[in-house]
């Protein structure tokens, strides 16, 4: 019965050797909230709290540093500036208003202000201050926390589709 | 072998060979199937199928090969083998939510992957070629990836100096700095400031035995609505910086009957005029007086109180100097008298002003803070402890040095150990190998194990030392991200020459003007050519920008400029002699070259030129939105009343032209205005005036107040 043995060791050892083939490796699905660089809670509902990408995050600081002021209702400082102006500028997460409006559009109006687009002067030009990186940041921003939410437009007019 | 023989052999060996034959094709079979089905050229297949049933097939396979892909940047000890299966890292077009994770876009950074490749920011192996052993900590390779929440860590590795973009990272260090780790630890960049904890060398005349056994037991001592000694647990930045040490009842005795014979220095009481008493002592107006004059000096800007506001409890008030809800039925009256009149004689360095105090608001102010700021019930459980006994002196004096009170504090003649706790200036860079878990029930990882350790000491290590805090996830998780940043010193000359090292500044003035700028100690909310706090202006260049006449006048009554804030200028009562030193030597020294007041005449502005200006400043621009003038406008910046009589005609041009380079995070963006609007602008703001009403009133305050809580 030696051949047998023989034969049967042989066996194993292929299929150790298919076995040791490959291993699973599945990384577990976490949590969006702990594998996102910020994020940030929903203006219109405290329990929901928003993963934020790396630019939306970077969108998001500079939203609070520069544009917080008349685009909400609350901000570091206390009262928002909202009411003092005519007409009243839409909040950034205003999904009602701002997801009909393109993000060349957005990139736009930051950039030129609202007098060149034929908008509220009282909205001042950011292009000599802020980098276009840096505007695309907002507007990712704004379209994260949009209430509605924001869906991008079908992929052919899209700024990722590449012809 | 002959032939004969071979057609010997018995069918049962035939057998074995034939079997034999199969199994060792079978077995020379498995390599090459193998290596068919490797992890890595399955990630590459499937890019391949899933680039050509997109649009743009040709522009994602432009630089397709089906072998391993790696990075090798030698000077970095970088042998980055993960762009073989994220192929899609520096496509543009596949940002994309919608693309696999695996081969989506690298969100834009500052820097490119083929320079710095992945595991310099990302952690895990570099060369593996297998989804585990590249990003999971296996028992040969110990450093794991670093998890997204963590990865502003990876920034602050060569930038010392902190970065807007990483605002978590520069908390972490916020923290580190504030909660005086730096005392026991060695930490890179942070730097030990000259006082950690205050001076105990007089504090048995400053407060009782049993006040410190209290406070050593648990120095929080505000209790919420639900009767937890904590408000927010640890959110209200104006909690004690003191931790809390897990000490046992005889070494709170004995600590706090060493603490309380330490009285180097007798307090010397100050006399208040007896005539000041007299009139004062049975006014019924007294406490109100004293807590109107509390408020008018703006204690608040620095102190904190908890009052109750809607049912709950809530700090109000700064976190530069400890809280003072309590502080009537800490503090020894006679000390709390000479502490306010001069407290850099009982703490030389000190951040407290020294205020110029008449004796009748010191009598009020102390008199309310001895008789309002109180609490009956605070040494409730202590027990009477009377005068120590040698022994429990003796155990005190040991455990002042042995459970580190030393690090931070320092009693006068007592030499702290150097290095009390151990070094963490490489901590963000051991292997799990190198720490010791316990019994802790955590996974074997890094950030599992800075977090255990910060949450409770005792989980990894029963015999620790380090006291106990308490912190909300947020703050938890900066902290960690600060300490994995500190992953020693770089492994290479080529890493070395990338850190970015945090600039250190001082701005110690000497003569008349250091001698009043030390003595209101202007820098703790003022910044000075880099060096001082952020509560308040920058005043780099103040003499660029405001008028002379104006500073005296403002430094005598200071008043806020911006509608929305609440003024936090303290009044110190300043010499008319003070006020006029400060603001010469602002207007000689701090200026900035593209602002110089001295160059612009002011009659070069003409009727028309303020006309135009006018129109440019409520038409054209429409400034109001963020600007106030005689009560119309916004909030947004400071409002232009007085911009005549406050700023100078450079500094409006030379703002107009560039605000950033005058102020660099300024909120006013940069426009493009020709040079007659920045001349026609000037000229129409040098015309407003207003002359500043002293602030003398608290309904001037309580205005402010309501101004800020209607927001309107």
């Amino acid at each position: 019965m030696r051949f047998h043995v023989w034969i049967s060791v042989l066996l194993v050892v292929t299929l150790a050797g298919t076995a040791g083939c490959r291993k699973h490796a599945e990384t577990a699905k976490g949590d969006p909230l702990l594998t996102a660089y910020d994020t940030e809670v929903d203006w219109t509902d405290a329990q929901h709290v928003i993963p934020l990408s790396y630019e939306q995050a970077q969108g998001k600081r500079i939203f609070y540093q520069q544009c917080v002021w008349c685009h909400a209702d609350a901000t570091p400082a206390g009262p928002s500036n909202r009411s003092n102006l005519t007409p009243v500028p839409p909040l950034l997460n205003d999904g009602a208003t701002l997801n009909a409006e393109s993000d060349e559009y957005m990139l736009n109006i930051v950039t030129l202000g609202g007098t060149a687009m034929g908008k509220s002067a009282m909205m001042p030009p950011y292009g000599r201050m802020l980098s276009t990186g840096e505007i695309r940041s907002v507007i990712a921003f704004a379209r994260a926390i949009a209430q509605p939410s924001y869906q991008p437009p079908a992929r052919a007019g899209s700024q990722y589709s590449a012809k | 072998m002959p032939a004969e023989e071979m057609s010997k052999l018995t069918g049962r060996t035939r057998l074995i060979f034939a079997a034999s034959s199969v199994v060792f094709l079978v077995v020379l079979a498995i390599s090459p199937f193998k290596d068919f089905r490797r992890e890595w050229k399955q990630y590459k297949r499937s890019y391949l199928r899933f680039a050509q049933g997109r649009a743009d097939t040709k522009k994602l396979l432009a630089d397709y090969h089906p072998d391993i892909d790696q990075i090798w940047l030698p000077e970095m000890n970088v042998v980055d083998r993960c762009t073989t299966c994220h192929q899609g890292m520096t496509q543009a077009s596949l940002a994309d939510r919608a693309v696999p994770r695996a081969f989506r876009a690298h969100p834009p950074i500052p820097h490119n992957v083929r320079d710095w490749g992945c595991t310099v920011c990302h952690r895990g192996q570099g060369p593996a070629t297998e989804v585990a052993e590249a990003h999971e900590s296996t028992l040969a390779w110990e450093q794991p990836i670093l998890p997204t929440r963590f990865i502003q860590a990876s920034c602050g590795t060569c930038h010392y100096a902190d970065l807007p973009e990483t605002p978590q990272l520069t908390r972490g260090r916020e923290l580190l700095a504030e909660l005086n780790c730096q005392g026991c630890h060695r930490l890179p960049g942070i730097e030990r400031s000259a006082m950690l904890g205050p001076d105990l060398t007089n504090i048995g005349t400053k407060v009782s035995r049993e006040w410190i056994y209290k406070w050593l037991k648990e120095p929080r001592t505000i209790v919420d609505k639900d009767g937890n000694v904590t408000v927010n647990g640890y959110e209200t930045e104006e909690e004690p910086r003191m931790p809390k040490f897990r000490l046992s009842e005889t070494e709170l005795r004995g600590l706090s009957g060493y603490l309380s014979i330490q009285k180097a220095q007798a307090v010397v009481p100050y006399k208040i005029d007896a005539r000041v008493v007299g009139v004062w002592s049975n006014n019924p107006e007294l406490i109100s007086q004293g807590e109107l004059r509390f408020r008018q000096m703006f204690c608040s800007t620095c102190h904190s109180l908890a009052v109750t506001r809607a049912g709950e409890i809530k700090l109000i008030g700064g976190d530069i100097g400890p809280e003072l809800t309590k502080v009537g039925s800490k503090v020894n009256p006679d000390w709390l008298i000479a502490w306010l009149r001069d407290p850099q004689d009982y703490l030389s360095h000190t951040r407290m002003p020294r205020y110029g105090w008449s004796d009748e608001d010191l009598y009020k102010v102390t008199q309310y803070i001895t008789t309002k700021l109180t609490d009956s019930d605070l040494l409730t459980g202590v027990p009477q402890l009377g005068q120590p006994t040698e022994q429990e002196i003796q155990l005190g004096h040991r455990l002042f040095l042995e459970k580190g009170c030393a690090s931070c504090h320092s009693i006068q003649g007592l030499n702290p150990q150097k290095d009390f706790g151990p070094d963490l200036s490489a901590l963000g860079g051991k292997n799990a190998s190198d720490l010791e878990f316990g019994v802790a029930k955590i996974p074997h990882n890094l950030v599992a194990y800075i977090q255990a350790k910060l949450q409770d000491p005792t989980s990894v290590n029963a015999a620790a030392r380090m006291p106990q805090y308490n912190w909300n996830q947020s703050d938890l998780d900066a902290i960690t991200t600060a300490l994995l940043s500190m992953k020693g010193p770089p492994a290479t000359s080529a890493l070395e020459n990338l850190v970015v090292p945090r600039k250190k500044a001082v701005f110690h003035p000497m003569g008349a003007f250091g001698e009043v700028y030390e003595r209101y100690k202007c820098y703790t909310c003022h910044k000075f050519n880099g060096y001082g706090g952020d509560l308040a202006p920058d005043l780099t260049y103040e003499g660029s920008r405001a008028q002379r006449g104006w500073l005296v006048e403002f430094l005598k009554n200071p008043q806020t400029l911006r509608p929305t804030l609440i003024l936090r200028m303290p009044q110190f009562n300043m010499t008319d002699k003070e006020a006029a030193t400060l603001a010469d030597y602002m207007v000689m020294v701090l200026q900035h070259p593209a602002a110089n007041p001295t160059r612009i005449d002011a009659k070069q502005f003409t009727p028309a030129m303020v006309a135009l200006g006018k129109q440019l400043y409520e038409v054209k621009y429409q400034c109001q939105a963020c600007h106030t003038i005689g009560g119309t406008g916004g909030y947004v910046g400071p409002n232009l009343n007085n911009a005549g009589g406050w700023l100078t005609a450079a500094w409006i041009e030379a703002w107009l032209r560039n605000p950033h380079a005058l102020v660099p995070n300024t909120i006013e963006p940069r426009r493009n205005f020709t040079e007659d609007e920045v001349r026609a602008l000037t000229a129409y703001l040098m015309t407003l005036r207003q002359s500043i009403s002293p602030q003398k009133t608290a309904s001037t305050n309580a205005r402010h107040v309501a101004t800020q809580g209607s927001g309107r």
